[in-house]
């Protein structure tokens, strides 16, 4: 009886020990998920690869642009958000493909694939070292999700153990226009 | 028994998945960089900068490109010194200033329309990637070319860096120079 009772006792600790470690330990894809640098709308914001400052932020029922010289016009039944980025390399050469807004509900909406060809796409550039790169992001998504936004940025989607920078777009700079027209100098 | 090997097996299978990792991480850095001298092979073949232009400042050519931006064109001549084989295997040609900064080669589709609109005559020399398949027989030569996208403020310091996976974490580094 005396024997069985520390050995009860150092079973129960580590058990207690076990389910401790195994309650707190946080799941693979956190531990392997993007490195998060965050800051707000018109500040730069610097990750250890590349930096990236949201100049403007438009909203429009309508979006038109020039491709291959014919006019193109696109509506929505949401709304389409523009955002003018100006983006910098660190030490390499990298494209930034991946942007995502992520809406009042928490749910993410990816740039949208129906303005593909629209010029000054920041996604179809790549950021040189030394040379600031301007860019547009074009969002298709619903007029309720236009609020407490974040746009997040990074080289690809589901960036792992690599830099996302999280940028909060403040709800007052958001620009509202019927019909934004997208330029060769941008918005 | 079974359970007292358990721990020398997990020490060896933990060992190799180290090793195989190490040389893994190895082959995808350029640790050891020197430059190219003559008579010293890299990666089978003797390297030499063949030429260099540089586009957007309205001297090579009348294209001026806004602001900073400059487009540099470098070709490298190689001269195959041993059978190559698959020795040119996963090229990386890439520019390098003195402050650590790498710039990535434009991609072949845009380098090619760009030798097209530079010249349309020419056919365009191709780029690491495509020579890497085919590399020259022993004691011929071929040339390979690049383009880049980089600030002017870097130009007097740019370096041209070429490895291979067979020579990673080696790599050489050829001055690139403008008249």
């Amino acid at each position: 009886m005396r024997r069985l009772f520390p050995a009860s006792l150092m079973i129960a600790i580590a058990g207690a020990i076990l389910l401790f470690l195994q309650s707190t330990t946080p799941p693979y894809a956190m531990l392997t998920g993007p490195i998060r640098t965050s800051g707000a709308q018109g500040d730069t914001v610097a990750s250890r690869t590349f930096s990236a400052r949201v100049d403007k932020v438009v909203r429009a029922k309508t979006i038109a642009y020039k491709r291959f010289g014919k006019d193109v016009e696109r509506e929505t039944s949401g709304v389409w958000l523009l955002v003018a980025v100006e983006a910098r390399a660190g030490s390499q050469t990298m494209p930034i493909r991946a942007a995502t807004i992520r809406g009042a509900s928490g749910r993410l909406y990816r740039q949208t694939r129906r303005a593909d060809g629209a010029p000054q796409l920041l996604s179809a550039k790549t950021v040189q070292p030394g040379l600031p790169t301007t860019g547009l992001l074009v969002f298709e998504l619903p007029e309720e999700e236009l609020a407490d936004m974040s746009l997040l940025l990074s080289g690809q989607y589901g960036p792992q153990l690599q830099d996302e920078i999280v940028i909060a777009l403040d709800d007052r700079k958001i620009a509202v226009r019927d019909r934004a027209v997208l330029g060769d100098d941008g918005l | 028994m079974s359970l007292v090997a358990l721990p020398p097996l997990l020490v060896a299978a933990f060992a190799v998945n180290a090793r195989r990792n190490v040389d893994d991480y190895l082959h995808q850095i350029e640790m050891i960089v020197r430059p190219a001298s003559d008579g010293e092979a890299h990666a089978g073949a003797e390297w030499r900068l063949a030429a260099v232009r540089l586009i957007g400042d309205g001297r090579d050519t009348k294209v001026t490109f806004p602001g900073q931006m400059r487009l540099v064109i470098v070709q490298l001549s190689a001269t195959a010194r041993q059978e190559i084989g698959e020795g040119w295997s996963q090229c990386r040609f890439t520019l390098v200033d003195d402050r650590g900064r790498r710039w990535l080669p434009l991609d072949p589709t845009l380098s090619r329309d760009i030798s097209r609109d530079l010249d349309r005559n020419a056919k365009p020399v191709e780029g690491c990637g495509i020579a890497s398949l085919h590399p020259p027989p022993k004691d011929k030569s071929v040339t390979i070319e690049e383009k880049f996208v980089v600030p002017a403020d870097v130009l007097p310091s740019l370096k041209a860096r070429l490895s291979f996976v067979g020579t990673r974490p080696g790599a050489i580094d050829l001055p690139v120079k403008f008249d």
